[in-house]
């Protein structure tokens, strides 16, 4: 199949040479030749392996790695390779459905540029190594008889959880170090934050499938959300009869504006003005009780008058009434803030502002519920957001790491330019990357340790959001690689290495996991029979369900602060670096199919590409595919713009994905840019996160046109019936429903 | 052929062979999709990928719209429909994007098959437009002929780059890999409909009469022996992945099935070049119906609170 295939002459003379080469190392030769040694047994398949049966699938249960969300899938295997992922319809957090990063997931198990033999920096290059000599070096510098002292010592992760985090966790304590840096750049943190401070719980359930209105400011939910197949499965609820209305606030169009019933531009950081406004409407025009409202709250809703909030944040009166007017008929409703509301320098008080709408409209307890406390506390997700980059970059700077551990992030490709991250971390003596791909991250280690893919490995994760259950992930085949590791034996062997006590007996991940579910408590497997069967099921569903302990959710409602909207002279646009299903925060330009699956929104393939107003496309005389330079006060970019009415004229988007160093993939080589690179210092006031909607830019015309290659032809119907549009009271009066008011 | 007899007979063009009754069906697949849940996330057209071994083509040839994309999720911006209705002139795209996924209509009076030159392109007892690989010759006069635009040719031989060791492992062997000179498009899971099929027959599930079975207006004659398969008992990878459930496969010929109860629902029938519900506010259409191609996929049109 593959262009190097070898003919069948080729193969018969292969065979012969090898053939050969066994005689002639005669007795030398151990007897039976395993994989282990590089060597595979050639066995018929008129004798098939136990449980395979030639020309049938066979689907096995295990959970889906590819983003922090945690969907329960199927992995079709046949003949002992792994084919196609297939959602679970057991899993209650995707009912047996899977995103198109879920499905691409087969393509980084056998991406032809997965690392597989571990790589030791040698006179300044990688060089292939031997495990032995890789785990030697580990030894010498972290190992129990180092001279690694605590604080000295840091792990940098993406979002972890389950036993992968306990297992963290022990080695962190065994090394005597608090230094977890856990780093993803799609992440909810500054809205986390505001939960916690307003109602007492950092992640609490929103009830899509409940509401009858959503009005979301920047949370792009069926898209770079905390769970995308959970809240489109929980959309398709919401948009059966009587059918829920969803209004998007946003600069720059996202999966979920674009399947808004009114998608609303916002000067870009003025979300939270709108939601004042919209407060304000409710309490003034529609006499919404507020005697709950303390009066410094009540105070700043009262500034926020139909005409301030259209001054500042650029939008219609007629459309700002028409939302306050829903927003007071459609009972129970769900306001949100994410994305570009929350990443902004006051993005913590556009959040709150945000919430405030909730507890005026009585929607605590009703359309956002507790999540609850798992019980198994340990194994709560640790998730990942930008205040981990930029204090694993404070930490740095004080030259205070002697030995940095990555697992599952690049921080060198995600962070911006201004942390000067790649630098900063090659004066670490002691760089271990726990990798599939040649990253970024990995290019710049020490160590570069080749990691199973998640279809080869065994583990447990519970999910961030929707954390019901303990996702099992069980191999889907056997290694591909037989020189790569399950990150959880490595972890084991390196708490192992530093002698901690309690993981010896551990053979491997799989028997400390298996250990771990015959600890569970045994009304949990009463219905099993025996702690075999149990195991069965387990694997068989995939999941072990767990009760949550609810909590009883506060409506703190607290007074809020926000900036007029200031002009820039000399950066007067705002960059909206996107990030999107398919490349999600760029982990996934080395995939093929992700790179030439059309945008969504733009529908270009294998590029990035500038995202403009027709206005400002007028004033700056540029047309579609022609270049332009984006320069903010740490750099420049350019990129072809696309232009479309679903972006505000101030603002400038750049999708994330592409811009990738050589290294990496094939795939990604000499493509694009990343806009990450280009984002100003700015943070987030209260949480210090990274406000990566927070830089402000100026454009140029470089003078050039790449024509943007894009699916398909026209924009418009041209008078054809392609997608034809009804009114919601049509639908309603066919399919059922009351009227929205 | 006279103006005159293409007019008055043009309900039955392209459809002489299957009015005298060319075929005893096994099967009539159909297909109903949602616009009011379609979000256009492309989940379909990965998992197509992944099921059909389509091949990667690159920028270069994307650039040429030589894409292999089976299913692929068209966009357009503008919205006459709506834009009658609310008047306004705003600069911004209010309602969102219009998503259609589009693939392989699987009509029953294709403009592809009569213009093949040897009969690569065929409709089979389970109302499929069928493509034989091995019979295909490239003349690409069907891709030339479909009004939907979603036959794709390989201009080169894909599989020498689309797929390095080891990728070329994930390469599903239930159905082949194209050569260069081939027409391709949607065959509905062809593969999947196989493998339910035979098991169906290997269980015994059969229907032992032959029937007539009225779908809409057309009349189709059902062969005894065809394979008794329940409603979902298999979907299409499009279906089975569609994180909405916005599309819906099933047998047409099984009246208690999703998707037949879906078309006679919103009163959209086969063999009709215009539909006449009783109640015209019913959502579903057929795409380009009017020429006549009798497309096996329904659409439900999108919905917008304004």
């Amino acid at each position: 199949m593959s262009g190097n295939e070898i003919n069948r002459r080729d193969f018969l003379k292969v065979m012969g040479w090898s053939g050969a080469g066994v005689a002639l190392a005669g007795c030398d030769m151990p007897t039976t030749v395993t994989l282990e040694e590089g060597k595979e047994k050639v066995t018929s398949y008129v004798l098939p392996e136990e449980y395979v049966i030639p020309g049938v699938g066979v689907y096995y249960a295990s959970t889906c790695q590819q983003c922090p969300a945690g969907c329960g899938i199927h992995g079709r295997v046949r003949e002992g390779r792994f084919l196609k992922v297939e959602g679970n319809p057991d899993a209650p957090l995707n009912h047996g459905k899977v995103c198109q990063m879920g499905q691409a997931g087969v393509q980084g198990h056998y991406n032809p540029d997965r690392i597989t033999k571990p790589l030791i920096r040698k006179g300044g290059a990688l060089v292939e190594a031997s495990w032995d000599e890789a785990m030697d070096l580990i030894k010498q510098n972290v190992g129990a008889e180092s001279t690694l002292k605590g604080e000295r010592f840091a792990w940098v992760t993406g979002t972890v959880s389950g036993h992968q985090a306990v297992l963290l966790q022990s080695h962190l304590d065994a090394m005597g170090s608090t230094n977890h840096f856990a780093h993803e750049i799609v992440n909810n943190a500054v809205s986390q934050a505001v939960n916690r401070e307003m109602l007492g719980e950092a992640q609490p359930a929103y009830r899509i499938d409940e509401a009858r209105l959503i009005v979301s400011f920047g949370a792009d939910l069926l898209g770079a959300s905390q769970s995308p197949v959970h809240f489109t499965t929980q959309y398709a609820k919401f948009r059966e009869a009587p059918r829920g209305v969803l209004v998007q606030v946003e600069s720059k169009m996202t999966l979920t504006g674009a399947n808004a019933d009114l998608w609303l531009a916002v000067r870009p950081g003025t979300e939270g003005v709108l939601a004042l406004g919209l407060a304000n409407a409710l309490l003034v025009k529609h006499k919404r009780d507020a005697a709950d409202l303390p009066a410094d709250v009540r105070d700043v809703i009262a500034k926020y008058d139909h005409d301030t909030v259209q001054r500042i944040t650029g939008v219609a009166g007629d459309r700002i009434v028409k939302v306050a007017a829903w927003l007071n008929s459609q009972s129970p409703s769900l306001v949100l803030a994410g994305g570009s509301a929350e990443g902004q320098a006051h993005g913590y008080d556009t959040a709150a502002a945000v919430m405030l709408l909730n507890i005026i409209l009585g929607n605590i307890g009703r359309t956002i519920v507790s999540s609850g406390d798992l019980p198994f506390a340990q194994m709560e997700a640790k998730s990942g957001n930008t205040a981990g980059l930029l204090a694993l970059a404070d930490t740095l700077d004080k030259g205070g790491l002697d030995a940095v551990f990555v697992y599952n992030t690049n921080p060198v490709y995600t962070a911006p330019s201004h942390l000067n991250l790649a630098e900063k971390l090659s004066a670490v003596p002691f760089k271990v990357v726990f990798a599939q791909f040649p990253d970024e991250t990995a290019m710049r280690a020490d160590v570069v340790l080749p990691i199973h893919s998640p279809y080869e490995d065994w583990g447990t994760h519970v999910a961030g959001y929707y954390g019901n259950q303990i996702s099992i992930q069980q191999p889907l085949m056997e290694p591909l690689n037989p020189t790569t590791r399950g990150f959880g034996d490595l972890l084991l062997g390196m708490l192992k290495m530093r002698g901690v006590a309690g993981y010896a007996d551990f053979e491997d991940y799989y028997g400390y996991i298996r250990q771990a579910v015959a600890a569970l408590p045994a009304e949990m497997k009463a219905d099993a029979g025996s702690e075999d069967k149990y195991w069965q099921q387990v694997l068989q569903r995939g999941l072990i369900p767990v009760q949550r302990k609810p909590r009883s959710l506060t409506a703190k409602a607290i007074a809020v602060s926000l900036p007029d909207y200031a002009q820039d002279s000399e950066y007067p646009y705002h960059l909206v670096p996107s990030p999107r299903l398919g490349m999600w925060d760029g982990r996934y330009a080395n995939i093929p199919w992700l790179q030439e699956a059309p945008d969504q929104i733009s529908k270009v393939v294998w590029d990035s590409w500038a995202e403009m107003h027709p206005l400002t496309a007028q004033k700056l005389g540029v047309m579609e595919g022609d270049v332009i330079k984006i320069t903010s006060d740490q750099g420049a970019i350019e990129a072809a713009v696309y232009i479309y009415k679903g972006i505000h004229p101030d603002a400038i988007a750049v999708p994330l994905g592409q811009g990738h160093e050589k290294e990496f993939s094939r795939y990604a080589k000499d493509r694009g840019v990343n806009p990450l690179k280009i984002l100003s210092p700015v943070r987030e006031a209260k949480t210090g996160e990274l406000a990566l909607y927070g830089t402000r830019v100026k454009l140029a015309k470089a003078g050039r046109n790449e024509a943007l290659v894009k699916l398909g032809g026209t924009d418009q119907q041209m008078g054809r019936k392609l997608v034809a549009t009804v009114t919601a009271d049509v639908f309603r009066r066919t399919e059922g429903g009351q009227d929205v008011a | 052929m006279s103006l005159k007899n293409i007019l008055e007979n043009w309900s039955n063009y392209r459809r002489d062979r299957e009015a005298g009754g060319h075929h005893e069906y096994e099967h009539m697949w159909g297909m109903a999709i949602d616009l009011n849940k379609c979000i256009g996330c492309n989940a379909c057209a990965v998992a197509c990928y992944a099921e059909n071994n389509l091949a990667i083509v690159g920028k270069e040839k994307m650039t040429k719209k030589q894409g292999m994309h089976w299913m692929r999720i068209e966009r357009y911006w503008g919205e006459p429909d709506l834009d009658k209705l609310s008047q306004s002139s705003s600069q911004y795209q209010e309602h969102g994007a219009n998503f259609l996924p589009m693939m392989c209509q699987q009509c029953n009076a294709a403009t592809c098959e009569p213009v093949c030159p040897v009969a690569a392109t065929f409709h089979t007892p389970d109302g499929l437009n069928a493509q034989v690989y091995n019979r295909c010759i490239g003349s690409r006069y069907c891709s030339n002929n479909c009004p939907y635009r979603l036959r794709y040719f390989n201009f080169y031989s894909y599989y020498e780059s689309s797929w390095p060791a080891p990728l070329h492992l994930q390469l599903n062997p239930d159905l082949s890999v194209r050569d260069k000179g081939v027409m391709e498009k949607c065959t509905f899971c062809i593969q999947r409909i196989r493998v339910a099929k035979d098991k169906a027959r290997m269980e015994d599930r059969v229907e032992k009469e032959a029937a007539v079975i009225k779908v809409g207006d057309s009349t189709f004659r059902a062969a005894a022996g065809r394979g008794k398969l329940e409603d979902m008992e298999f979907q299409t990878a499009c279906q089975q992945t569609c994180p909405t459930g916005a599309i819906v496969f099933g047998d047409m010929l099984n009246p208690e099935s999703q998707v037949r109860k879906l078309w006679d629902g919103h009163q959209v029938s086969l063999g009709k070049t215009k539909q006449t519900k009783q109640n015209p506010e019913k959502r579903g259409y057929r795409v380009f119906e009017a020429l006549n191609t009798d497309p096996c996929v329904m659409y439900m049109e999108r919905v917008r609170e304004v």
